[in-house]
């Protein structure tokens, strides 16, 4: 086996790094403006895509396999990973695609399929209706379901081609949006509408199948959201009751026999202030937050996936142990509207410590643009209990270090130091009601850079005498360079 | 780039500090920080009123209106996208649009004139 993986970013690297433990040959695919990222360093081979090169581009990705002698591919999260039209290109090619077949993806990845095949089996569902590509269509059910409703795009995920309505006057707008976002995303631009569930918590279940059998590998809870993207989750969902965390996880079996599901998926749920639970869709693919269940079970997912594809037997389920909180490090401003930000990475600098995990998608001196997910790194922590896990996971963004680009680290220690996270009332809707305001700059530390940028101020911080600094009149002391 | 500890407030903090062009990024306790000077070209104060300017680096995904069109507030002018997600520039106040600075597909930095409204 020689594996091609058909992504970018961090997700490129934490699969890169599974297979070289596994020691399969891999080969990495890179566009223009990814030449210099760590996950084309990180391969075995690297294919450029070519000027007009994207990650979303089929055959430019089929050829880069043909060229490579790659005999598989793992389409990661995003990008291709749910198109069937990939799948089957890859399949005609003699590739294995590491992943679900095209027709169980068909049956579970589409919003539209999924919800019928839920009502069938009897799982309760978000009220909604399916056929609203035309706007009149869109009008007539959201008047009968009664605003504030969602429209989501039908082959869509990761809160790409996702709007609110709240009212009939902002419809429009909304419907021609979430179409365009749609087709630019995942070149579908079907859309299906649902009655907005608000308050709830967002909690969804790990699977993994190899087409017969399905093993269910716990629970996470991943509320905490912006923009329909999920900034924080955990597991297990302790918030939750055991039962309907069990109930859930039925569904969610049930679903994924009745597709043949294989590989790694994730059903997505919304429970209720009345703790009743409502399936939401699901995700044929590694999902992003995939670590936090890993932490926990102790099961490596992307290894499972690779076995799962040559055929091995499924893990077995596992009791979990401890718990493990992730936080996502994007480069945006979540002060100024959660704006994505770019610019060079000019300094790093990762935490190192016990039950801390960090996958990274970025280097120093590498320059984040506006072509790709404003993801940069997750840091996860595992801990005995929820608390410890906090801690750990606080004390390591704290510790972390991310020159050159805004991003949202702050705001991440603000939200797990939050009376309500601390009490995990965490619910889809808490970010937005709080007011997050910017914490200020301490004194001393702004008056020392601005001094420092004065021309006076030279030599500058690094250099080998450091007498002028105005750190060393501070009262500082430089520890190195 | 380098690490220094400083004294603030009677308690010493881990400072990371970098140079930037012109200016300095600062890094303490899990914030972070730019100082110097402005790194887009800022509006005078007449401009900010008429002016709508790219919030962020990103692709131009819609143009909703054309010079001398009249728009009312909250109207959606253009629709920025950048990282996959799309942002939507809406007018700030009444008015009629007296140029548009870009086109569908165009690549815009960040503060970038988008529209400009008539006085």
């Amino acid at each position: 086996m020689k594996v091609l993986v058909a992504n970018r970013g961090e997700i490129a690297c934490r699969i890169l790094r599974t297979l070289e433990e596994m020691a399969i040959p891999s080969v990495a695919v890179f566009t223009d403006t990814d030449r210099d990222a760590p996950h084309v360093s990180l391969a075995d081979d690297a294919v450029d895509l070519g000027a007009a090169g994207e990650y979303l581009a089929i055959p430019a990705i089929l050829k880069a396999a043909g060229k490579s002698g790659a005999t598989a591919i793992h389409p990661g999260y995003g990008f291709l990973s749910q198109s069937t039209p990939f799948v089957r290109a890859c399949t005609a090619a003699g590739l294995t695609f590491i992943g679900p077949s095209p027709e169980a993806m068909e049956a579970l990845g589409d919003k539209r399929g999924s919800r019928s095949m839920a009502e069938r089996l009897g799982i309760p569902v978000v009220a909604g209706a399916q056929e609203v590509d035309q706007l009149s269509r869109a009008e007539e059910a959201a008047e009968r379901l009664g605003y504030p409703v969602l429209l989501k795009a039908a082959g869509g995920g990761g809160g790409r081609g996702m709007r609110l309505v709240r009212g009939r006057a902002e419809l429009r707008e909304a419907h021609a949006a979430a179409r365009r976002e749609g087709m630019a995303s995942f070149a579908d631009d079907r859309l299906i509408l649902e009655k907005y569930l608000s308050p709830a918590r967002h909690v969804e279940i790990q699977i993994l199948g190899n087409g017969r059998d399905v093993v269910a590998l716990g629970e996470r809870e991943c509320s905490l959201q912006r923009r329909y993207q999920k900034l924080i989750e955990e597991a297990p969902a302790a918030q939750v009751s055991v039962s309907t965390r069990k109930a859930m996880s039925d569904a969610a079996l049930r679903l994924a026999c009745e597709a043949g599901y294989r590989s790694a998926g994730t059903v997505e749920f919304l429970v209720a202030a009345d703790g009743s639970y409502h399936f939401l869709e699901v995700n044929t693919r590694l999902q992003v937050e995939h670590p936090i269940t890993e932490m926990i079970t102790g099961i490596d997912i992307v290894r499972a996936q690779i076995d799962i594809a040559q055929g091995a037997a499924l893990p077995s389920p596992v009791a979990p142990r401890g718990h493990a909180i992730e936080a996502r490090l994007n480069a945006e401003d979540p002060y100024r509207g959660f704006l994505p930000q770019v610019g060079p990475i000019l300094m790093l600098h990762w935490p190192q410590r016990p039950g801390v995990r960090i996958d990274a998608g970025v280097c120093e001196g590498q320059k984040v643009g506006s072509e790709y997910d404003s993801l940069l790194a997750k840091v996860i922590a595992w801990g005995n209990d929820r608390e410890q896990a906090r801690r750990r996971l606080v004390e390591a963004l704290r510790e972390l270090v991310l020159l050159g680009v805004v991003t949202n680290q702050t705001f991440l220690i603000q939200v797990l130091e939050s009376e309500f996270f601390r009490s995990g009332q965490t619910t889809t809707t808490i970010l937005e009601s709080h007011a997050w305001p910017e914490p200020p700059v301490p004194e001393g530390l702004s008056t020392a850079a601005r001094r420092w940028l004065s021309p006076a101020a030279s030599p500058a911080p690094g250099g080998s005498s450091s007498g002028s600094s105005p750190w060393d009149e501070l009262g500082g002391f430089r520890v190195g360079s | 780039m380098s690490w220094a500890w400083l004294s603030v407030g009677g308690k010493q903090i881990r400072v990371a500090i970098v140079r930037a062009g012109e200016g300095v990024w600062v890094g303490w306790s899990g914030q972070s920080k730019y100082f110097g000077p402005e790194r887009s070209p800022r509006a005078s104060a007449e401009a900010v009123e008429r002016e709508v300017r790219a919030p962020m680096t990103g692709r131009v995904a819609l143009v909703g209106v054309a010079p001398g069109a009249r728009v009312r507030i909250n109207d959606v002018l253009v629709v920025l996208e950048a990282m996959k997600m799309e942002y939507r520039l809406a007018a700030p106040r009444d008015g009629v649009i007296e140029s548009v600075g870009c086109k569908e597909g165009d690549r815009v930095d960040l503060g970038h004139v988008l529209v400009t409204l008539a006085p």
